[in-house]
């Protein structure tokens, strides 16, 4: 039998799935929950529940929204012809971050991974060939990780994208700012020769 | 507990908790060792490029009493994958090598010739040129492990092969004269068994050289495969994924 009441056994239970949460730190989120007002409970029930029912993929960039097309592909201050692919929609907020950036986004959703069998036919890119086809886009800015997935899948990309009229571009790897170079490794380093640009 | 080091190659890497790696190895010392990589993944400071699969390192880890894992103290990149160019074939390969390594080795038991095998390989597998390096690789291997038969012999009547044709089956566990074939088997071309004769007394830096179309050799891999997935018990995910290229 277990040590707790039916339903505290059961949203310790939900509370540990989530990640980085093991078995001491849901029983405690478990009892602060127990212990706190009605209103907050239900507050957060209220949260959990809208996330699932509200939130879907914007038909355009499949970024994370609630409205369609997302905040990002309606703005009208934006320029739609330059996209940025990203892997995952939490990529978008470190692009964001540099207030540089004024194109939108596309994401993928995950990134070619034959160790899991994912391959090319399972990126979510059919939305964004459509835009291209359709003589919406100047420029793609591949902003996949510069791993061996990440990397495979910007090459298995630009091959996809080359049409005539759109440039397809790679972002830079190198030294990371403010960072000494007596300790980049010989990767990074050799990625910083590669891409180095006149000044 | 003392500050082990060896030469390794990554094999995988899972996130665990919020910002750390449990990472398998293939260490020279010790053969496969998984550990964890405490802030790997959020301070990519510490280990940098060094824990991408299939990169060769140098590894400093240390036992912990009574755990299972170990602690990974720090890499340095001897090799990485990525100093060359990246393209989807080279990617799936990268991952048979690494899939077939973490599911045929055992834990903390060394396979040197293994090691040193893995590490030339990995040296030869460019983007564009994967196919001789893999068949080089799984035939290798194979033998290493341990689950090669004899390939100039029949497996059922014992009888000498060279200069007559020879089959494969899915259930069988070698090379089958004419006579002894079972239903539904396939021939292995006296080329592929030509190559693997030689691949037995060539260096794989020796071969490198050759750019093998995929049709090259594809039964001495496919009669491989089914060798290695009979003995695993178990489908091999980039095996499927390897087939499905163009
Ligand atoms: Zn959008
Ligand atoms: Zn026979």
């Amino acid at each position: 039998m277990s040590k707790f009441a039916e339903p505290m056994a059961r949203l310790i239970d939900e509370l540990k799935k989530l990640p980085g949460i093991g078995a001491k730190n849901a029983q405690r989120l478990a009892f602060h929950i127990l212990r706190s007002s009605d209103d907050d409970a239900e507050a957060l029930a209220t949260a959990v529940r809208d996330i699932k029912a509200q939130l879907r993929l914007c038909s355009v960039c499949n970024n994370i929204t609630d409205v369609d097309p997302c905040s990002y592909c309606s703005s009208a201050t934006r320029n739609l012809r330059l996209v940025c692919v990203v892997e995952e929609p939490t990529n978008i907020a470190a692009i964001e971050k540099t207030r540089q950036y004024n194109g939108v986004y596309h994401v993928l959703h995950g990134s070619i991974s034959p160790l899991h069998g994912i391959g090319p036919e399972h990126l979510r890119i059919s939305n964004l060939l459509r835009r291209i086809d359709a003589g919406e886009v100047d420029e793609v800015i591949l902003a996949t990780n510069p791993t061996v997935e990440g990397e495979a899948t910007a090459v298995y990309l630009s091959q996809q994208i080359k049409r005539p009229g759109v440039r397809v571009t790679r972002i830079a790897t190198g030294i990371p700012a403010g960072s000494d170079i007596e300790y980049a490794d010989e990767v990074t380093m050799l990625k910083s020769l590669e891409g180095r640009r006149e000044i | 507990m003392p500050l082990k080091d060896s030469e390794a190659v990554v094999l995988r890497s899972y996130p665990l908790r919020e910002a750390d790696l449990l990472v398998t190895f293939f260490t020279r010392a010790e053969g496969k060792v998984r550990g964890v990589a405490r802030s790997a993944k959020k301070s990519k400071r510490r280990f940098g490029g060094a824990l991408e699969p299939l990169t060769c390192v140098k590894l400093y880890y240390e036992d912990r009493e009574r755990q299972e894992l170990a602690r990974i103290d720090s890499c340095e990149i001897l090799d990485s994958p990525l100093t060359t160019a990246v393209d989807y074939a080279r990617a799936v390969a990268l991952g048979h090598v690494a899939e077939l390594l973490d599911e045929l080795l055992p834990e903390r038991e060394a396979n040197d010739a293994l090691f040193r095998l893995t590490v030339a390989v990995l040296r030869s597998l460019r983007a564009g040129a994967i196919w001789m390096p893999l068949t080089y690789f799984e035939l290798w291997l194979t033998r290493l492990v341990g689950f090669l038969p004899e390939l100039g012999e029949c497996v059922v009547c014992g009888q000498t092969l060279n200069g007559s044709r020879a089959f494969y089956h899915a259930l069988a566990d070698g090379l089958m004269c004419a006579g002894d074939k079972r239903l539904a088997s396939s021939e292995m071309t006296p080329e592929s068994r030509a190559l693997a004769a030689q691949m037995f007394r060539t260096p794989v830096e020796t071969m490198a050289q050759q750019v093998w179309p995929k049709s090259k050799a594809a039964d001495l891999r496919k009669f491989l495969i089914q060798i290695l997935e009979r003995h695993l018990e178990k489908k091999l995910v980039t095996a499927s994924m390897l087939d499905k290229l163009q």
